[in-house]
């Protein structure tokens, strides 16, 4: 039964072995346990009608709306982003401290599938997560719209609005709830995870600890939150009316090199939640944006894991 | 074309950096050793002498400075060179959200195997192992002689040709060790190599045809057991019912034979270990015991 056949050097089924092993892994942490606080805030969400404010305070219902969003989706994206790292930087530190990884890497497996095996693993439950938080989302959402829709087109046409301006104030409101738009703003926060999780799988593999992993994950993460803000005042604010210098303009460059750029994931949300058109471009763009970054810190990962002496 | 040796080390020398690019330490200097197909290598030394450093350079799990490390052949650097080796790391963890049979089915998997292969190959390791009964319980709850016999088996689900055995009764009681010094047999018999770490010089004596000792990094000494081991200038004689007439006529010729002194004399002893094995597992119960203990006190008081 021995195997003198030379092991490949990059084995996708190996990677999904590893990728399987860390989503049990999870599963059987009780990990999914997080999504009950979030169930709960997005069904209570539901009892939250701001219909009792009157006059020039009153929300319009579709500002209701872009309210019940911007609150879902930035649980989910705050949820997402520190699962992805808390997860990442509990697995390859923790099968380094019980010499789990001793075991594994004993076996014909290359460094490289281990790595990516356990970050797909991780993927994969962010996905399942997302899922599961974007049906939450998209039900409750579907109940408050009708609703809305149901409100105001009793209340315009007890005022006496002409069919036409009421199918218009439906349709205005039918814009704000569960479509296809929104699906970008719950993709750009999960692919935003998914190179958050990236991060955090590089810095696992010089680290020495699970709590310098998530410290370290977390200031970079909030790093690339405001970079796109700190890069357009190093390069082009004028503040004390003097135009920035070469040191403003490499520590500028460098941000934007060293750290991911999250307010273009935000941009997305930001607009999903107003539902503002996104083009399938501009998801093309972030999704192929992502890929390169997961893509950067892969490698990196494995320059730094390669050598790696335990 | 003669078979490569099951594992060749050339002049390693291994290097730790210090912290905050301090002086560099010298964990192992210069060690040279070849353990041929078949045969249990034991290395021997004190904590800190470079045994552990020289086993991970050999499975690859740290890069000599200089020298190099071969496996059948196969340089250790190389992931190719893990397909033939199972690994026992001292105290071993494993995911303890895996039963034991998932253990076993993780590993042989990444060592490529699958469908009734694998199936088969697992219940053939449990029952090795004698943890048929908790196949399906998760490693969570193991004992560490459980954890040490699940470790054997995933070290030999791919059928290795060598095992390399850290430790391998660490923490165990004395009737777990037996048990893993017994299947240490086992593949000793069935042709497997071993190389071995421990610091249990009985056990070590018990199994090993080779045995190194290294110590601060250098192999000072290395050989056959039983060459190391002989005293040449020393004879043992173990007689069972020897009469004390006979053992009178002995010490008689030994007197008389110019040059020959008798250095001791006395019972032959049996080791400690096999006392407790013999008390531990030939008594249907220790309680049992315990009450004949008492009831014979209470006879005295009376």
């Amino acid at each position: 039964m021995s195997r003198s056949t030379s092991t490949s050097f990059f084995s996708p089924r190996r990677v999904l072995i590893i990728a399987q092993s860390t989503v049990t892994q999870l599963v059987r942490m009780k990990i999914f346990y997080f999504l009950a606080p979030v169930a709960l805030l997005f069904l209570g969400l539901q009892f939250f009608d701001a219909i009792w404010f009157e006059g020039p305070e009153a929300l319009m219902p579709e500002q209701e709306l872009r309210m019940h969003k911007n609150i879902c989706l930035g649980t989910m994206m705050l949820f997402t982003s520190l699962f992805a790292i808390v997860a990442t930087a509990l697995l390859i530190p923790g099968d380094i401290e019980d010499r789990t990884l001793y075991t594994i890497l004993c076996k014909p497996v290359p460094r490289l599938d281990y790595l990516v095996g356990k970050l797909f693993g991780v993927i994969a439950v962010l996905f399942i997560a997302m899922l599961v938080m974007d049906v939450l989302l998209v039900t409750t959402l579907h109940f408050r719209t009708e609703d809305k829709i149901l409100q105001t087109t009793e209340y315009m046409t007890k005022i006496g609005y002409p069919e036409r301006e009421i199918a218009a104030g439906r349709a205005d409101i039918a814009a704000h709830g569960p479509t296809m738009i929104l699906q970008f703003g719950v993709i750009s926060h999960f692919l935003k995870a998914c190179v958050i999780a990236a991060v955090a799988l590089l810095i696992s593999t010089f680290s020495t600890s699970t709590l310098f992993t998530i410290a370290t994950s977390v200031m970079i993460w909030i790093i690339g939150s405001f970079q796109s803000i700190a890069r357009d005042g190093l390069f082009n604010d004028a503040t004390f009316g003097e135009a920035p210098g070469w040191a403003d303009k490499i520590v500028g460059t460098l941000i934007s090199l060293i750290f991911p750029d999250f307010q273009l994931f935000e941009s997305i949300s930001d607009a999903a939640a107003r539902a503002e058109d996104v083009l399938y471009g501009d998801m093309a763009q972030l999704a192929g944006l992502s890929a390169v970054y997961i893509g950067i810190y892969v490698v990196l990962s494995w320059f730094v894991f390669s050598d790696k002496e335990f | 074309m003669s078979e490569a040796a099951a594992v060749e080390v050339k002049n390693l020398v291994k290097d730790f950096k210090g912290p905050f690019r301090g002086k560099k330490v010298r964990a192992v200097k210069d060690v040279s050793l070849t353990i041929a197909p078949g045969e249990v290598y034991g290395l021997i030394g004190p904590n800190g002498s470079g045994k552990s450093t020289t086993m991970k350079a050999v499975l690859g799990l740290v890069a000599p400075t200089s020298g190099t490390c071969a496996i059948f052949g196969k340089n250790s650097t190389k992931v190719d060179s893990r397909s033939e080796v199972g690994f026992l790391p001292e105290n071993p963890y494993f995911y303890k959200h895996l039963t034991a049979a998932e253990t076993v089915r993780f590993y042989g998997r990444l060592c490529g195997m699958r469908g009734r292969v694998l199936k088969d190959r697992i219940e053939e390791m449990l029952e090795l192992v004698g943890l048929q009964d908790a196949r399906d319980r998760r490693l969570k709850g193991f004992s560490k002689g459980m954890l040490q016999r699940i470790g054997l088996a995933q070290a030999l689900v791919q059928d290795p040709r060598l095992v390399v055995l850290d430790e391998p009764t660490a923490g165990v009681d004395p009737t777990g060790s037996r048990e893993i010094r017994d299947l240490i047999l086992t593949l000793k018999n069935r042709g497997i190599t071993v190389f071995l770490c421990s610091h249990l010089l009985e056990q070590v004596q018990e199994i090993c045809d080779r045995v190194g000792i290294i110590h601060q990094g250098v192999l000072v000494n290395e050989g056959r057991l039983g060459d190391l081991i002989s005293l040449e200038d020393k004879t043992e004689l173990i007689l069972q019912n020897a009469s004390p007439d006979l053992m009178e006529q002995i010490r008689t010729l030994i007197e008389v034979t110019h040059g020959t002194d008798l250095v001791s004399e006395g019972r032959a002893r049996t080791t400690l270990e096999t006392l407790f094995l013999k008390e531990t597992q030939a008594k249907p119960s220790g309680e049992s015991k315990v009450v004949k203990v008492r009831k014979s006190r209470k006879r005295v008081s009376k």
